[in-house]
């Protein structure tokens, strides 16, 4: 298949995805109305169907796991954020354990670690199942690391600005940690990439001689997409806290019970 | 008495009582004021060193196929220069402002942590000396600031000169460390009442960010250099291809340290030019939330973009891509700078005294040093002018043009200060000429010798058409520059003796560090004018028309963080980065399996009893620190004592799994897996050790009855590091002992 026929037919319509985006819409607009913050929703769900609707999900489907780490960052970092910001007030509960800003952080690290586990990173493209649980981790996981930041409690343990930059800057360092490991790493993380299990759309010939993306580079890709872009989202995060910062009145530190 | 106890007593920096024994008043000082006065004059004197080191370089390079020096010579001289411009000249001179200042700026009677800052600093002195002993022991390090592997590794450096460098720059960058810790908790704990951390004055604030990059950077470095030690002392082959080891991971450790410690340098001269500027203008900053901003975003940038200076190793296309466009971004916030610092200036009654004279000068060098970084922050344009002058002119462009004409105008800015003496502002000037002349004169020929393709790091060069030329031109400037340092010391000398009395406030400044007398009392401050904005002194003298109140209006309650608890945090943090170069060097060299030992050599199930041990032992110092709590000191000595006994424990397993691995001939020179298992426990192992003796010393104090009141602090800080040192095995356990039966 060549690129640009891969590019028009390479689209699915699962129609599990688009019901439960068009779903959470009327949900949205059941519960809040026509807020004015709709427009981001809207986003995260426009975000959410591209990731798994367009050819990146079928490219993430065993051929470039460099597609797989842009669905990844996707997936836990630019949807749920977007969806958040299209939330007038976090809909769920108090629930004191998931709650606190620590429980926030290691979801969203522990989300991006977990799945890059070398059998798990497999297993989770070989398998439908896996993979769709994967999918609704990812998006629950990234929602409870930014609601911290978009939502911040009340109280002593909500995040102050300036602890909210030390949240995002911690997560910056541990997401380029793991994105060195990927980059520099002399073994495959995600070896099914390397040898496709299954060439269904016949683009295996195209990936490595027409876009010359050898298993080695593609890797290379990934972890740099980890390393520099998604440090880029927590450095435009760290900004908007800055904005949060300089515009509150008040007393600027919050005193640790 | 001789005549310099009597200078000083007649500049105020000797208190009466003081005169007799003014040599031991001042080595045992631990007032921030006479510990940043030695900071700067530390600095000098290795600023002269370097600078002498510099105009022999430039000696040899006046003419070509010049003989002067023999190439043995010369590339020690430019490792020498290198190494004591970075880390004995500009960062003991920005920790002796940060010292002096930022205590008087926010209203501070001393740093969080006296005694650790004077040890900070005699450290400086220590490290400078072991690294110019290498000169007696066989010879200085020639092998560049960079110490790029494997020319640094024993094979082809066996003189013991990368040793003392190895091993000087450990001792300064633990100092660097202790003095960012001690200025980052001063900052979140110490402010004065109202001086909430949105009125802080810039220079404070920029060097409060510029800590947090030194306590994630130094140590980065300082992993890479145990890491070198090792191989050098012990045989080992972490940088050593022939061993299986990675001559590139020492480039990327040396650069992941050294692309942010350019900022470590250049953040605090931006910092000096956000405090000067407005003064002489006499308006206040323009966008302080945008230079406040920008810092934070330089800082953060600088951790992510550290591969741009390896374009040339050969990463390939695709790392280089990702790199040239983060480089790229830095542009956006240095350039919100530029433009703060401009826009102040425009409209503002300027007065073009020696420090503003400094400040404008270092605005535009470091446009010029900020145009060819962008160049060369585009790996194609890099390549061709990466090993060539043209680099070296722009990081003299940023080092020379930005950050040390920052400090003299720093130094000529606060000397009233330090000392309640004026520096003669005549002298002053034909300084900032000659400096001006003479670093635009050493510097800019150098962009065009380095396009003409003259190469760097070679101690002579062939009679080309122009090169000569040029770089006699160039060692003219040095020799210039070299004039206007001896002018600047006579200047300092000759104000020192008989320079015009200051007065409290002689530029009409608005910080804090103004409100007090000149040189500032022990105490710091008598009394503190109100805080309500980000320029008291301001607000004090122009009552009609003070500055908008920043924050809430009237009394704002601060209750600032513990400093025990702040400082041990700040620490946990640094050695977080220690551990993660030794964790990632340890995954990178067991990605896969090598001849010789491996992990399954190692016993898994008694190394999980004993680490059973030292998680339990995080438990018990929990109930111990409960216990004190509750004031139940008898169950506290009974839980510390468990604490101890448990992680006694966990050290005898590891002496034990080390002596098994010993006895069947494995040692750390075996090879890489035994390299990095033994770099990685042992230095786990150090820190349980170092736990275990604050903990044994807490429970003599318990012991002792000597444990009331403040002291429960101690208690929780030694704690959380015994926490930390726990969780750290959780990761190392888990990379070391359980991955391999994973994969």
């Amino acid at each position: 298949m060549s690129t640009s026929q891969f590019f028009i037919s390479a689209w699915n319509f699962s129609p599990a995805v688009l019901l439960s985006g068009a779903a959470a819409i009327v949900w949205y607009l059941a519960v809040f109305g026509r807020d004015r913050r709709l427009g981001w929703f809207c986003a995260g769900i426009a975000v959410l169907w591209l990731t798994l609707l367009s050819p990146l999900n079928a490219l993430a489907d065993g051929y470039l796991f460099n597609a797989h780490m842009a669905q990844h960052i996707l997936l836990l970092l630019i949807a749920p954020a977007l969806l958040l910001l299209g939330l007038p007030r976090w809909p769920l509960p108090p629930w004191r354990m998931l709650d606190h800003p620590v429980m926030g952080w290691i979801s969203g690290m522990g989300a991006m670690w977990f799945w890059h586990v070398p059998a798990l990173c497999n297993a989770a493209v070989a398998s439908r199942p896996i993979h769709a649980v994967q999918t609704l981790s990812l998006l629950a996981l990234g929602s409870l690391f930014w609601r911290q930041i978009v939502f911040p409690r009340d109280g002593a343990d909500g995040l102050s600005p300036v602890g909210a930059v030390i949240y995002l800057f911690g997560a910056c360092l541990t997401c380029s940690l793991l994105g060195i490991i990927v980059t520099l790493s002399p073994v495959a993380v995600c070896s099914i990439y390397t040898m496709p299990p299954a060439d269904h759309l016949a683009m295996a010939q195209t990936i490595r001689n027409g876009w010359g993306i050898t298993p080695a580079l593609d890797q290379q890709i990934g972890g740099l997409l980890m390393w520099v872009p998604m440090c880029l989202v927590y450095l435009c995060a760290i900004f908007a806290q800055a904005v949060r910062w300089f515009a509150e009145p008040g007393s600027t530190l919050k005193r640790p019970s | 008495m001789n005549e310099i106890a009597a200078t000083l007593a007649r500049a105020g920096l000797l208190t009466p009582e003081q005169r007799e024994h003014w040599k031991m008043a001042w080595l045992s000082t631990v007032d921030h004021k006479r510990i940043g006065i030695l900071y700067l004059t530390t600095a000098l004197v290795f600023f002269v060193v370097g600078g002498m080191e510099a105009i022999l370089i430039r000696l040899q390079l006046a003419v070509a196929n010049n003989h002067l020096l023999e190439p043995d010579t010369y590339n020690m001289l430019f490792t020498m220069h290198g190494t004591t411009m970075i880390f004995l000249v500009a960062m003991p001179a920005v920790f002796g402002l940060a010292n002096y200042i930022v205590p008087l700026q926010i209203g501070a009677r001393e740093l969080a942590f006296p005694r650790l800052n004077a040890y900070s600093f005699w450290l400086v002195p220590l490290g400078g000396i072991l690294l110019h002993f290498s000169i007696l022991a066989g010879g200085a390090p020639a092998v560049g600031w960079f110490a790029y592997a494997p020319l640094s590794e024993s094979p082809y450096s066996s003189q013991l000169g990368v040793d003392y460098w190895a091993l000087a720059l450990l001792v300064l960058g633990i100092g660097s460390v202790a003095t960012s810790i001690n200025l980052i908790v001063t900052v979140l704990s110490q402010r004065a009442p109202n001086m909430t951390l949105r009125r802080l004055p810039l220079f404070s604030w920029i060097m409060f960010i510029n800590s947090f990059l030194v306590i994630f950077a130094l140590p980065v470095l300082n992993a890479g250099l145990v890491m070198l030690l090792i191989d050098r002392q012990l045989g080992a082959h972490f940088f050593l291809p022939p061993g299986g080891g990675s001559a590139i991971l020492w480039q990327h450790i040396f650069w992941a340290f050294g692309h942010p410690e350019v900022y470590i340098v250049a953040l605090p001269a931006f910092a000096i030019l956000c405090e000067i500027i407005p003064v002489f203008s006499r308006k206040p900053i323009f966008g302080y939330e945008f230079v406040a901003g920008s810092t934070v975003a330089i800082a953060f940038l600088s951790i992510l973009v550290w591969a741009h200076h390896m374009f040339t190793v050969g990463l390939g296309h695709a790392i280089e891509l990702f790199f040239v466009a983060s480089s790229m971004l830095i542009a956006v916030p240095t350039g919100i700078k530029v433009l703060s610092w401009s826009a102040t200036m425009i409209g503002g009654r300027i007065r073009l005294n020696t420090p503003m004279l400094f400040c404008i000068a270092a605005v535009v060098q470091f446009l010029i040093a900020g145009l060819a970084g962008i160049s060369l922050a585009s790996a194609a344009l890099d390549w061709q002018t990466k090993n060539t002058y043209f680099l070296v002119a722009h990081f003299h462009s940023v080092f020379v043009g930005l950050i040390v004409f920052a400090i003299f105008g720093a130094l000529h800015y606060w000397f009233p200060k330090m000392s309640g003496r004026m520096l003669s502002d005549r002298l002053g000037k034909i300084t900032f000429w000659l400096m001006t002349i003479g670093f635009n004169l050493t510097f800019m020929v150098q962009y065009f010798l380095g396009l003409a393709g003259m190469p760097r790091r070679v101690f002579t060069f062939p009679d080309l058409p122009g090169w000569t030329a040029m770089n006699l031109v160039s060692t003219l400037g040095a020799l210039f520059m070299g004039v206007a340092g001896l002018l600047f010391i006579w200047n300092l000398a000759a104000s020192l003796l008989r320079g015009q009395p200051a007065g409290d406030n002689p530029w009409n400044a608005w910080t804090l560090e103004w409100a007090t007398t000149s040189p500032p009392p022990h105490e710091n401050f008598h009394e503190l004018p109100p805080i309500r904005s980000r320029r008291p002194l301001w607000d004090e003298a122009h009552p009609d028309r003070p500055d908008p109140v920043v924050g809430a209006n009237g009394k704002v309650d601060i209750v600032a963080p513990e400093k025990l608890r702040t400082g041990v945090i700040t620490f946990i943090i640094s050695e977080s980065c220690f551990f993660a170069v030794l964790i990632l060097a340890f995954l990178f060299f067991n990605a896969s399996p090598q001849p010789g030992p491996s992990a399954h050599q190692l016993d898994l199930v008694k190394t999980s009893l004993f680490s059973l041990c030292l998680f339990t032992s995080s438990f018990t110092m929990w109930r111990s620190q409960v216990s004190l709590e509750r004031g139940r000191h008898r169950s506290m000595q009974v839980w510390l004592g468990a604490t101890i006994l448990l992680g006694g424990v966990f050290i005898a397993g590891q002496g034990r799994e080390y002596w098994h691995l010993l006895h069947r001939g494995v040692s750390v020179s075996s090879n890489l897996f035994a390299t990095s298992f033994f770099t990685l426990t042992g230095f786990h192992g150090v820190h349980v050790c170092v736990g275990l003796i604050a903990l044994l010393i807490l429970l003599g104090l318990a012991l002792a009855g000597d444990f009331r009141g403040t002291r429960s602090f101690v208690l929780h800080a030694v704690g959380l590091y015994w926490h930390f040192v726990d969780v750290i095995w959780v990761l190392v356990f888990s990379v070391v002992y359980l991955s391999p039966h994973f994969s």
